[in-house]
């Protein structure tokens, strides 16, 4: 037996590259198709056989952007199945893990992904050498978000400490206290963030979209709700099968999602905001009004101008659940397995993210259902670059390409990802 | 999402590597994360141990290097910078 080191110095990519196919027909573009990568369906056999408690850890691994949105919709769809409610306390402190989470990945979105199109960079890194100070707020800013996940979440990434019921340990007063710190100085940062994407310039594209996004009458929906639009949908959450559906379309790994009775439709940001506005704080709904922003915004290009008001909510929200904070008794409710069907739906960053498990007599998965966000706004992303791509087809090819891949990033990170190598195929018929 | 797809990539680099020299096994893996990757070292280690398992590199020990420089050209990536691997013959190290 021997031993060698060789040196690599290779680049890991992202597999699956994205890749857009686009017919003109008539000098009118037909069909403009999205094909990307995801891979929710692994984790859904993944789970099957397990203990109902492993639920919350192994879906945070499904996404290091949003792990606390897969974390909260199965905890929640697994409280609906064993009849508990988490109230109090320990509901507050749900909420101030997912403002975290929103603060993080927003601040990611905004500042690493999207705003480098706006202001013509490939990406982040080219930036920073031009704005080394924004980049520097952005990265701070998500930090922030950071310290908030670390301390509830018990680390920074994949979050450990969220257990169906509650936490396993909820921190001290004086643990918290540091935090609001941290998130006075991230609200300024989040303030200027809302003044400088409003700056930015933007594509003119409204669209007239169905928004779906979660309502609850008593907040800014984040963890709980009833499933609304713009059209009239008003539903609970364990009646989703019943309005949405998902199709299988053979270009993509991705599942598809459609409402039954409207075909495609949006969650996200821009839903939220304009489902939800009048439940914003005071000083986010000042905000977006002198960004330019009405009362709901349609543009999908000014979602990130959204994101940012949606950071100023998030830190004024943590800040107000932390002055409130009062240790509560005990960590988590305890649940008693028993045979049920549970259904569980979070506002993830980038849109609604639905959970449905079945249990049997002793807690074990039998069937695990997620619909994450991209596959609900796939259609819808495809409708963008349709109705889109028409108006710039007279672009250098690389220009066009940076162009579908921005209205991509209008969306999510995640995806984005995949799409910095998004492969452009433009076919005349 | 983007994590597994970028960890799986990394993994077939590996097993192609692993295959090239014909070795056995990989002893070590050396990797360097961007100031920008938005991947912390515990964050990979988590995917590699997923990703890798059943393959070449599952008993592999991890040597991860983290920068903090945002100008750093490559600082959104993750790069594999070498492997140890145990091989048959007395290739020495
Ligand atoms: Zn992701």
């Amino acid at each position: 037996m021997g031993r060698k080191t060789i040196k690599v110095d290779y680049l890991a990519r992202v597999e699956g590259e994205g890749a857009l196919n686009v017919t003109i027909r008539d000098g009118q573009v037909s069909k403009a198709e999205l094909r990307i990568f995801e891979p929710p369906r692994f984790f859904e056999a993944f789970l099957r056989g397990r203990d109902y408690a492993e639920a919350p850890d192994v879906t945070a691994r499904i996404c290091g952007i949003c792990p606390v949105a897969y974390q909260m919709s199965a905890v929640h769809a697994m409280e609906n199945a064993l009849g508990i409610e988490v109230e109090g306390q320990l509901r507050a402190l749900r909420r101030l893990l997912y403002c975290g989470e929103w603060i993080e990945s927003h601040a990611l979105h905004i500042y690493m992904l999207h705003a480098p199109d706006f202001l013509g960079y490939a990406g982040a890194v080219d930036m920073a050498r031009d704005y080394p100070d924004i980049v520097k707020r952005g990265l701070s800013l998500k930090k922030a978000g950071n310290a908030i996940m670390a301390l509830l979440g018990g680390r920074e990434i994949h979050p450990i400490n969220v257990r169906v019921g509650g936490f396993y340990r909820t921190p001290t007063r004086k643990e918290l206290e540091p935090l609001a710190e941290t998130l006075k100085q991230a609200r300024e940062n989040a303030l200027a963030t809302v003044r400088w994407t409003a700056g930015l310039e933007m594509p003119e594209a409204e669209r007239d979209y169905h928004l779906v996004a979660l309502h609850h009458p008593g907040e800014y929906a984040m963890n709980v709700g009833r499933i609304v639009s713009n059209r009239g949908l008003d539903i609970a959450v364990a009646d989703y099968n019943r309005h949405f559906v998902e199709s299988h379309v053979q270009r993509s790994t991705a599942l598809h999602s459609h409402l039954r009775e409207h075909d495609c439709y949006l969650v996200g940001p821009l839903a939220r905001y304009s489902l939800n506005h009048g439940q914003l704080s005071s000083l986010a709904r000042e905000t977006a009004k002198e960004a330019g922003l009405g009362v709901t915004c349609t543009n999908p290009f000014q979602s990130i101008v959204v994101r940012s008001v949606e950071v100023v909510y998030a830190c004024d929200e943590a800040l107000r659940i932390i002055d409130e904070y009062r240790e509560p008794e005990r960590p988590f409710e305890l649940a008693e397995p028993k045979a049920s069907e549970g259904f569980g739906c979070t506002e993830a960053p980038r849109g609604l993210l639905f959970h449905r498990y079945r249990l049997d007599a002793s807690g074990g998965i039998l069937e695990a259902q997620i619909v994450p966000p991209t596959a609900q706004n796939q259609p819808s992303i495809e409708a963008d670059l349709k109705d889109l791509v028409g108006g710039w087809l007279d672009l250098p090819a690389d220009t066009l390409r940076e162009r579908c891949e921005q209205t991509i990033r209008n969306y999510d990170p995640c995806i984005s990802c995949a799409t910095h190598f998004l492969k452009l195929d433009v076919r005349h018929e | 999402m983007h994590e597994t797809a970028l960890v799986k990539n990394l993994i077939h680099r590996v097993e192609t590597l692993c295959a090239d020299e014909n070795a056995e096994r990989v002893v070590e893996v050396a990797v360097w994360l961007g100031a920008l990757c938005h991947m912390s070292p515990e964050h990979f280690t988590d995917h590699f141990r997923q990703e890798a398992a059943g393959t070449c590199a599952e008993q592999a020990q991890l040597r991860i290097e983290t920068s903090d420089d945002i100008n750093h050209p490559q600082a959104q990536d993750v790069l594999l910078q070498s492997l140890e691997l145990e091989t048959e013959d007395e290739a020495g190290p």
